[in-house]
């Protein structure tokens, strides 16, 4: 009976190829694959390795990774255009024995019990767990921490309290120069670096440092893997081709993909389908030498568009073809999963590798980009629907109307993609961090919401997770963590356990040498307390940080990653050394509305209310409210919270955030570059939660803190918009690695063509009033069930029918039974 | 309790309203604010917002919120309140001062109507203009029955179209258009009338839906007179769009002869569009906290049963539409 009063956006439904390649993905499990750390000993053993030894850190380095493009076997899958196998498994995790893979270990003999479970034989156990411990001491953690007085900061890493240290994994969170992969080849990096090797000399005249040789050593090494990479795939393609069981429609396309993996990356791009495979190959190369984590593809809307109009315009090409390119291509990032035990999983929940693609956007000039290519590529991803890739939209006055409804449309469907920026703000805190405004306008966002000047940037995006709430707990203890206390805790899985929040830091001080609290007379006096313990708090870190940057300089260098980022090739410096034109560290902070809530809390609890000191208020907390419930209950649902459009709680808030961005932003790296501060969480609010105390903001201890810059659990009452209000209202200038910002909706508030022009100005006038990055999740009826089984853990969502609007938590299970139902089977 | 506290006066300055919610889609164009007005002169069985039918304010309980504190009996100067043990409160000794609910730390014991005014509401509402704007959506006058307070809503929304937000009204049609006038003012002041349809039958109303006190028994009649009057444009050529909706519900509005009945007469006052609203036990939770009687165990109606109802009005000509779903071009426009 539906009739819509704005047009029907259409969303393709996948074809039957891309149906197969998805039903063949869904149906494997996942496993490890131990290719890449058995090529790596195989090459430390071969003759070529042994010489390698006396060699430059980065030739030796540029020679084991080529070892492992040319060596790994090559596999195409049945079905895509696109090809190149991430693994020697279907999907499976790579295995990084310089990084954090390790941690797999803690599951070794239940990994077929996991929540995400990984399917290994017993013989493959056993030679996970060899590489596994065999690694330790290589891997960048251990040598940078496993020296005496650093061991502490190495036992951080498995029960991290005030911040969690991603870079001990990797770096990667990369957008390379793809524009120069599709339409100048790796060649252009490879005549650059013979160039400066036959002539021994820099452009300016000087002659090559010892570092500046092996860089450009390490870059001609390097290509020549990837060449051979791909030449092993176009073989095996050509191989399958020529088997006589093959049908001539499929022989013809393993044809073309073989031709193509023959020229590309080396040679630029000559059609779109070369394009994206170009792209592809060089995403291998960068997984294979970092780790997977944020590995961006960047504005592939922008830099295809010129081979995919020139192929139209010839007829190799139509629209509907193109699309079902990129859905292979959308599928060919599922392969991949990141390898967390359980217990990091409490940290970065939801096996995702967030490959980014950013759509739309403007020019340098700031004009619309918006083209045809930018709907193909949310039309492919609505045919797959997957955990991966990640998908962004820039949206700006100019985004036309069109794109900004079916970018709706595809968040209708419910998978949370894609997420928005508002190209206003961002634009502002790149340029901030020194960006000129043609590069900042250049834009992609890295993973999730991080962001760079697209190929010539090295952001460290995912350094570190910092726990602000953690640094009030210390400001109000003198320094130390509230006692230990017995609590049930529900993790992100639903299970719940009860067990303490842990030793670490209660029988030494963990933080400054704030004064106690009775001597915090004034609120000023809280708040300067709290500001000390983050920029102690943030100097540790910052220290770790600097540690590992040295082993990265010095043992793990990424030349794939250098040769496409502007400014390596120019100096001849490796990425880790500092070579590229923009340089970061970015930490984010969890847990910021429950830090500004509970200033809020102490301001009006203890300083104007006077109703208790601020001891008194401390020891409640240090005994997680026990016998004072009703005081816990009323600081949860009366007292005023950030994300109501309220001006003073926002204003605390933004203290808060203040309160870390300046400790982050005094800091620079050991490269040069900035350090900059963003406010997303991946999962830590639930891991840095349990190892949390009580808070002022009525938080129990151990329970989960807010996320991103969502308010904390059950905050909003005055639902999405005033959310978005408060958000807006903070000045995020300083915030150049962005922020995560989740609404949440049951599907049926938001369907059709009224709950598409909605949400598009719900968005359009957040981001007019400053917002920076916004995403809706469209629940589904699996997700309802959850937050029926666990109230707590999913606050705010928004139950909407005619006449009648609610928070799902309130209402009676039988009715939370019925918009369960309603949800499942879609009638209304 | 309810009955201790004095009855509001027709004030024009003062409104009691027990909600306020943003980003509505679905009564009315584009994003809204819903206002919700307490009072109701209709008890009808299915109502999903029955903390709306009391002019007054009234005292609710969420027992789920519930933390067993006290606070409530320690407050309570006139010893009404009785705690743990169910029923919670004595209302023959409760006065309606409304003290535990201001105490109440967990918010389990709330309070279902707040007095409010225009400048208030005006300022409650403001932030959300830029989305009206964006969205070509407004703010709805809905309840309970904003007719019952019509000096209050009228100056309501002059002031909003002052400030170029486009106003709905939703009404149950049970009004006294000639009274004060104030009725005639408030619906010439608004851009939208969405107006209820629910059954058409005298008998079958006063049993549905109450209306006692209102004139019983010549409830249905004078809504519909209320209707043909609207459709006809209130004898002005400024009137609002008048919209039709209809809640579905199993058992009392879905029956074939008064779909039928309506669909004629909707013809007859030359509609072309109506909504269908298909029932949902939502009000269930607040008859919980209310302290009410259940209501009538009902199923929603399957998808099949709204699209047979909403054959019947097709069968005459008019577009039927899902809420939120509606082309408002296709209603008339009276005058």
């Amino acid at each position: 009976m539906t009739s819509s009063s704005t047009p029907e956006t259409s969303l393709p439904e996948p074809t039957r190829r891309i149906a197969r390649i998805r039903a063949e993905l869904f149906a494997t499990p996942y496993s490890v694959c131990l290719e890449r750390p058995e090529l790596l000993a195989r090459f430390r053993k071969s003759a070529e390795g042994r010489q390698a030894r006396r060699e430059h850190p980065l030739t030796r380095r540029a020679r084991a990774l080529a070892f492992v493009f040319s060596h790994r076997r090559p596999r195409v899958y049945s079905d895509e255009l696109i090809v190149g196998n991430m693994t020697s498994r279907r999907i499976a995790a790579n295995y990084y024995p310089e990084g954090g893979s390790v941690n797999i270990l803690e599951d070794i003999f239940r990994l077929e019990k996991r929540r995400i479970p990984l399917e290994l034989s017993a013989r493959e156990k056993w030679r996970l767990a060899a590489v596994g411990l065999g690694g330790i001491l290589g891997s960048v953690a251990g040598r940078a921490l496993l020296r005496p007085g650093r061991i502490p900061y190495f036992l951080d890493f498995f029960r991290a309290k005030r911040y969690f240290i991603t870079e001990e994994a990797g770096v990667a969170h990369q957008v390379v120069d793809y524009r120069t992969v599709v339409h100048e080849g790796l060649r252009k990096a490879d005549d650059e670096a013979a160039r400066r090797l036959d002539s021994g000399l820099m452009p300016g005249g000087l002659p090559l440092t010892a570092d500046q040789r092996a860089f450009y050593e390490s870059v001609r090494l390097t290509v020549a893997g990837i060449r051979d990479m791909a030449a092993n795939l176009a073989a095996e393609a050509e191989r399958l081709a020529a088997e006589p069981g093959t049908p001539a429609k499929r022989r013809a396309e393993l044809a073309a993909s073989a031709a193509a993996c023959r020229r590309v990356p080396y040679e630029p791009a000559r059609t779109f389908l070369e394009g994206l495979q170009a792209c592809w190959l060089v995403h291998i190369g960068l997984n294979l030498e970092d780790f997977e984590q944020g590995l961006s593809f960047g504005r592939l809307d922008q830099i295809l568009y010129p081979l995919y109009t020139r192929d139209i315009e010839e007829g190799r090409l139509t629209p509907e073809l193109a699309t079902e390119i990129l859905a292979s291509f959308c599928l060919k990032t599922c392969e991949t999963m990141p390898l967390y035990s359980e217990r990091i999983d409490q940290y970065f929940s939801g096996a995702g590798v967030a490959q980014g693609i950013t759509l739309g956007g403007t020019d340098a000039e700031g004009l619309d980009v918006t083209n045809e290519l930018s709907g193909l590529i949310l039309d492919a991803y609505a045919m797959v629907r997957t955990r991966e890739p990640a998908l962004h939209v820039r949206v700006h006055a100019g985004t036309p109307k069109w794109f900004l409804d079916k970018a709706v449309a595809v968040v209708q469907l419910g998978c949370g993609k894609p997420s928005f920026f508002g190209d206003g703000a961002v634009v502002t805190a790149l340029e901030e961090v020194g960006m000129s405004p043609a590069h900042a306008r250049d834009y992609a966002v890295i993973g999730c919401v991080e962001m760079g000047s697209q190929g010539r940037t090295y952001n460290s995006s995912d350094a570190a997770l910092f726990n602000l709430p953690l640094c009030l707990e210390l400001a109000l203890n003198g320094g130390r963590r509230f006692p230990n206390v017995p609590v049930e805790t529900v993790g992100p899985d639903g299970r719940r356990r009860r067990r303490g929040l842990g030793l670490g830091g209660r029988w030494r001080r963990l933080g400054a040498a704030t004064p106690p609290a009775k001597d915090l007379g004034t609120f000023e006096d809280v708040v300067e307390a709290f500001r000390t313990q983050v920029r102690h708090g943030v100097d540790d870190m910052a220290k770790v940080l600097g540690w590992l940057e040295e082993v990265y300089r010095v043992s793990r260098p990424t030349p794939v990653n250098s040769i496409l980022t502007e400014g390596c090739l120019e100096r001849g410096k490796d990425v880790t050394w500092g070579g590229a034109l923009y340089d970061f560290t970015s930490i984010q902070a969890a847990g910021l509305a429950d830090a500004g809530d509970s200033l809020l809390a102490i301001k009006r609890l203890v300083f104007d209310e006077q109703r208790f000191t601020l001891e008194e208020l401390v020891s409640i907390l240090k005994a997680n409210f026990a016998g004072h419930e009703a005081l816990r209950a009323e600081l949860a649902a009366r007292f005023p919270k950030y994300g109501n459009g309220h001006p003073e709680a926002d204003r605390m808030t933004q203290i808060a955030a203040d309160a870390f961005a300046d400790a982050v932003t005094s800091h620079r790296n050991t490269r040069g570059g900035r350090y900059v501060p963003g406010f997303y969480s991946m999962t830590c609010h639930w891991g840095f939660g349990r190892m949390t105390g009580a808070l002022p903001n009525g938080r129990p201890a151990g329970t989960r803190l807010s996320n991103g810059l969502s308010p904390a659990d059950g905050a909003d009452r005055r639902g999405p918009t005033a959310v978005l209000r408060s958000a807006a209202s903070l000045d995020s200038r300083k915030w150049a690695n962005c922020y995560a910002l989740n609404l949440k909706f049951d599907s049926k508030a938001v369907q059709g063509g009224a709950g598409r022009a909605a949400l598009a100005s719900l968005f359009e006038t957040f981001f007019d009033a400053g917002g920076m990055q916004v995403q809706a999740n469209v629940l589904d009826a699996e997700s309802l069930r959850a937050a029926q089984r666990d109230p707590s853990a999913h606050p705010g969502i928004v139950v909407r029918v005619a006449g009648y609007c609610a928070y799902f938590n309130d209402l009676q299970p039988a009715v939370q039974d019925e918009i369960i139902e309603r949800t499942a089977h879609g009638v209304g | 309790m309810a009955s201790a506290e004095p009855r509001p006066g027709r004030r024009r300055d003062e409104a009691k309203v027990f909600s306020i919610q943003h980003f509505c889609l679905h009564d009315g164009p584009g994003v809204r604010s819903l206002i919700f007005f307490k009072g109701c002169p209709l008890r009808c069985s299915w109502c999903q917002n029955p903390e709306s039918w009391d002019t007054g304010p009234e005292l609710a309980f969420k027992a789920r919120l519930c933390i067993g504190c006290g606070t409530c009996r320690l407050v309570c100067s006139h010893g009404a309140i009785r705690v743990p043990a169910h029923p919670w409160r004595d209302p023959s000794r409760c006065r309606g001062c409304f003290t535990c609910a201001e105490k109440c730390p967990t918010g389990a014991l709330s309070r279902f109507g707040e007095p409010v005014t225009v400048d208030g509401l005006v300022e409650e509402v403001r932030p959300e203009f830029p989305l009206y704007r964006s969205s070509g959506g407004g703010v709805t006058l809905s309840g309970g029955e904003p007719t019952l307070q019509p000096e209050f809503a009228a100056a309501l929304a002059g002031r909003l179209r002052s400030y170029g937000v486009s106003v709905a009204v939703e009404t149950c049609g049970l009004f006294d258009m000639d009274g004060s006038g104030a009725v005639r003012d408030l619906l010439n002041n608004v851009d939208l009338v969405l107006f209820d349809v629910k059954v058409y039958d005298e008998e079958s109303f006063g049993r549905l839906c109450g209306g006692g006190g209102t004139g019983a028994g010549k409830a249905a009649s004078r809504i519909r007179d209320n209707l043909m009057a609207l459709a006809d444009g209130l004898g002005s050529r400024r009137g609002p769009r008048v919209w039709p909706r209809l809640p579905l519900i199993p058992g009392m509005t879905d029956g074939r002869e008064n779909l039928a009945a309506w669909a004629g007469f909707l013809r007859k006052a030359g509609f072309g569009g109506l909504t269908i609203v298909p029932y949902h036990a939502l009000g269930e939770s607040k008859r919980v906290w209310l302290g009410l009687d259940r209501g009538p165990a009902l199923a929603a109606p399957a998808a099949e049963d709204v699209e047979a109802a909403a054959g019947i009005f097709r069968s005459v000509g008019i577009r039927v539409f899902s809420p939120g779903e509606e082309a408002w071009e296709a209603g008339t426009r009276a005058g």
